[in-house]
């Protein structure tokens, strides 16, 4: 290229696809995968049209709608139908991770353990490593779309077309992309990888949550959400393209403005304003555990305050989930007002159960990233000094332990408090008590602890291996939720710790499993601290 | 009788089949500055972490103050500072707030002295710590450090990325703390720093520590650089066996001599009508070398 702004933007590509190119085939075989293998067994799944019924009302219940977006198909209803409407909200959350992960991985990371420095030094262009992380994007998701249509293709599931498969694969491309793109902004305005990253997946957070509320309430307004634009698409109905023409247009704009910024700003630093730091620590810094929490402090709160809002978001629509009256008039009238009351409230708890699933999901994430510092921050150099001071290592080890499993069992109240609070208000007098829903928290939270006691066990006597510990949530989620509708087994479900836990809060609380979970749960934490003081701490 | 502050016997470590320590014995006396010094990847680190309860030791015994490093750690990190080589510090606290931590980590307060070092060491605290170069990473740790009222300082090639100004002030630290009768362990590659601040030196190579004493005593065991111009011919020296790197050019001649047969080699020259003589005793640079030099040479004849 002529332009020296661009040089050697080819070769760091190439450089780039070496050094990914293991991670980028995972994420594929993840990504396509999942696609081609749910296709090929929908059909087994939801050919009797009795099957097809049942799938269909579940789908379109408001717990549903808000997780996987709308079944907006029409009659007669196809398998096809049913996968997309199964799977595009969700495998559009997938793809939009992947690309958030690609997307800083490529830029920040470098830039924070000094490689760009390195790279920049040499005869390189000012915009050419920003330039190479687009174009490395670019392909992983050509390739997954091209795969993914493939793998529809291959699959031929009753009612899907080649039209269909092509704008799933290509859609999801350029929905990913769309992501991506944010992200390379993101990393322009954040000064680290850690603070870009939180800020993409706040992006991501915020569009999905807004389309939750909107496919709710009035589809029209989805179309406001951006993330709503993926389910515009109709597969195997319409087929409609431009809303990915929009996605490329907005792909442009961003990733244009990304460049722009990228090529004004400091290596290793962002955009965002840095405030000064304090001259002497407050009074509060003083041990460990003022440590660990002066350090999570603000992602603490972030997802405190989101988990509130996500179940207010569920909560206010208890009063349009729970109305009998609209979704079925005639056995409305048939059953009396007491009985209509009560059937009211059993839709809601049933609502109610199955969105605990997702809080407890995501509790444990912000639990889990906190016991990680145990040894990230190892690993990171920080704790070296910490180590040579009169603290001991069980302080440091339950210090982090304690903070990461407290901040996630009131991530967990929370969600819960914040889908009783609004689900009062929405349902008026037909509201359940407070005590109603907290069946809930006391039926998941010993689930919980027993998901962080086997993460604390892991860190403590495999450091290198503690991000195994995160399939747990993710199974968790995955056969809790689409479990059901993919048909798995009991015992399937039973593999993660959630899955032990009875329908609360439509059935009381089993306090016997409940206590016995709890010990197991702490019982693990004190395991993974005695693994954790008799090994060498990780050094890097 | 003096009191030995570190006490290290036969220390072992392995990582897996890896052996890091094969044979570290070491003592650190109170009110002394021992040096430790070797290549890189010799053991110095891990001999640092071991001692710190960081890592867990795989034989011998190690000792500080009297207490088990592994079994009393907390006990003995109450009276002990240290700075690692690489400085690492959680990216969003202010330099401030990390020296504060440390302090308070071990029960003691941000005092005068801590202004005091701050000020020396020229380190702007309310800046975040992303935003520091190493040397200043190294600041932090090092005003923490010093500013702790402790009785064993270890330091781990701690001026690494320190200009000279700073490694200056550095070296007026560590002198203020023997003269106070501190006891410091100071691990470096500045073999200047060591020499001009060290009671006793250890050399450690591949696991193992090869000489331990006083630069005085390590001066008797090496060569004395000697340069001789004389009337009559000296090659008959070159054939003496005390003699290495015999060098002759016209009537001046340069050679090094084993310390322990100086006096024979002086002796054997005055016949000769010597005009001029020079002898320089050897540096901590040239024992190192020599050490080393040596090591490789046993090492490549037991292959």
């Amino acid at each position: 290229m002529s332009n020296t702004k661009y040089a050697k933007t080819g070769f760091l590509l190439r450089i780039y696809l070496r050094r990914d190119w293991l991670k980028i085939v995972f994420w594929l075989i993840g990504v396509v995968g999942l696609m081609a293998g749910a296709a090929g067994k929908f059909d087994t799944l939801y050919g009797s049209s009795k099957a097809m019924n049942s799938i269909i009302t579940t789908l379109r219940t408001p717990a549903m709608v808000s997780l996987l977006g709308p079944f907006t198909a029409s009659k007669p209803y196809t398998v096809a139908n049913v996968y997309a409407a199964e799977m595009m909200v969700f495998m559009g959350l997938f793809v939009a991770m992947m690309n958030i992960y690609f997307a800083i991985h490529a830029t920040r990371t470098d830039e924070d353990s000094g490689v760009t420095e390195l790279v920049r030094a040499r005869a390189v262009g000012r915009n050419a490593s920003l330039t190479a992380a687009i174009f490395e994007l670019i392909l992983i998701n050509l390739i997954a779309g091209v795969l993914e249509a493939l793998g529809l293709q291959v699959s031929g599931m009753s009612g899907s077309n080649a039209a269909g498969n092509w704008l799933f694969g290509f859609g999801l491309a350029a929905f990913g992309l769309m992501f991506g793109a944010f992200s390379l902004l993101a990393a322009q305005l954040a000064s680290s990888s850690r603070g870009a990253t939180m800020l993409s997946y706040l992006i991501l957070g915020v569009l999905f949550v807004a389309r939750m509320g909107t496919d709710v309430q009035n589809t029209d307004l989805t179309w406001w959400t951006i993330y709503g634009w993926i389910e515009k698409l109709d597969i195997y109905g319409q087929n409609i393209w431009w809303p990915v023409a929009l996605m490329v247009i907005l792909i442009v704009l961003i990733g244009g403005l990304a460049v722009r910024l990228g090529a004004t700003r400091d290596v290793g630093a962002g955009l965002l304003p840095q405030r000064a730091g304090r001259r002497q620590a407050s009074v509060w810094l003083r041990g460990p555990l003022s440590l660990i929490a002066c350090l999570e402090r603000t992602s603490t709160i972030v997802w405190l305050v989101a988990l509130f809002i996500l179940g207010a978001t569920y909560g206010s629509i208890f009063g349009t989930a729970g109305d009998l009256m609209k979704t079925n008039p005639t056995m409305a009238k048939l059953i009396g007002t007491t009985a209509v009351t009560q059937a009211n409230r059993t839709i809601v708890l049933a609502f109610a159960n199955k969105l605990v699933i997702i809080f407890v999901v995501l509790a444990t994430i912000p639990g889990l990233i906190t016991l990680f510092r145990l040894n990230r921050d190892e690993r990171n150099g920080y704790f070296e000094q910490l180590h040579a001071k009169a603290v001991s290592r069980g302080q440091l080890y339950f210090s982090i332990a304690a903070f990461g499993l407290v901040s996630a069992i009131v991530a967990l109240l929370l969600g819960i408090l914040g889908m009783y609070a609004a689900g009062a208000a929405s349902m008026g007098t037909e509201a359940l008590t407070v005590g109603r829903f907290m069946r809930a928290f006391w039926g998941y939270m010993p689930a919980l602890i027993v998901t962080f006691g086997i993460a604390a066990l892991l860190a403590g006597l495999l450091p290198k291996f503690q991000n195994v510990a995160w399939v747990i949530p993710v199974y968790g989620l995955i056969s809790l939720y689409l479990g059901p509708l993919l048909d798995t087994p009991k015992w399937a479900t039973r593999i993660s710790p959630y899955g032990w836990v009875n329908r609360v809060p439509i059935d009381s609380v089993a306090w016997g499993t409940a206590s016995w979970m709890t010990v197991l749960g702490l019982g693990l934490i004190v395991l993974g601290y005695l693994a954790y003081t008799h090994r060498d701490l990780t050094t890097n | 009788m003096v009191q030995p502050v570190v006490e290290i016997k036969q220390l072992q470590k392995h990582f897996g089949k890896f052996q890091a320590l094969k044979d570290i014995t070491l003592t650190v006396n109170t009110g002394e500055v021992f040096g430790f010094i070797g290549p890189n990847g010799a053991g110095k680190s891990t001999t640092i972490r071991t001692l710190l309860g960081i890592l867990k030791k795989s034989g011998g015994t190690a000792t500080i103050f009297g207490q088990d490093v592994w079994r009393d750690a907390v006990a003995i990190h109450k009276r002990l500072a240290y700075v690692p080589g690489d400085v690492y510090l959680w990216p969003n606290l202010s330099g401030g707030e990390v020296i504060d931590l440390f302090l308070k980590l071990n029960d003691q307060k941000h005092s005068s002295r801590t202004d005091e070092l701050i000020k020396a060491f020229e380190l702007d605290v309310s800046k975040k710590c992303h935003t520091y170069s190493k040397g200043n990473r190294q600041k932090v740790a090092l005003i923490a450090a010093f500013s702790t009222a402790a009785d064993l300082y270890i330091f781990d090639e701690p001026t690494s990325g320190l200009d000279p100004l700073m490694e200056e002030i550095f070296q007026q630290q560590v002198l203020a703390l023997k003269a106070a009768g501190k006891s410091v362990l100071l691990s470096s590659h500045i073999l200047s720093e060591v020499e001009h601040m060290c009671d006793r030196i250890g050399i450690i190579r591949d696991g193992r520590i090869i000489e331990t004493g006083t630069l005085d005593d390590m001066r008797q065991l090496s060569r004395t650089q000697v340069t001789v111009t004389a009337v009559k011919s000296v090659k008959q020296l070159a054939d003496n066996p005390a003699v290495h790197g015999f060098k002759q050019t016209g009537d001046k001649a340069t050679f090094a001599v084993d310390s322990e047969a100086l006096g024979a080699v002086i002796a054997a020259l005055a016949p000769l009508e010597v005009k001029t003589l020079q002898s320089t005793p050897p540096t901590l640079e040239d024992l190192f070398m020599r050490y080393y030099n040596q090591q490789e040479a046993t090492a490549d004849e037991q292959h």
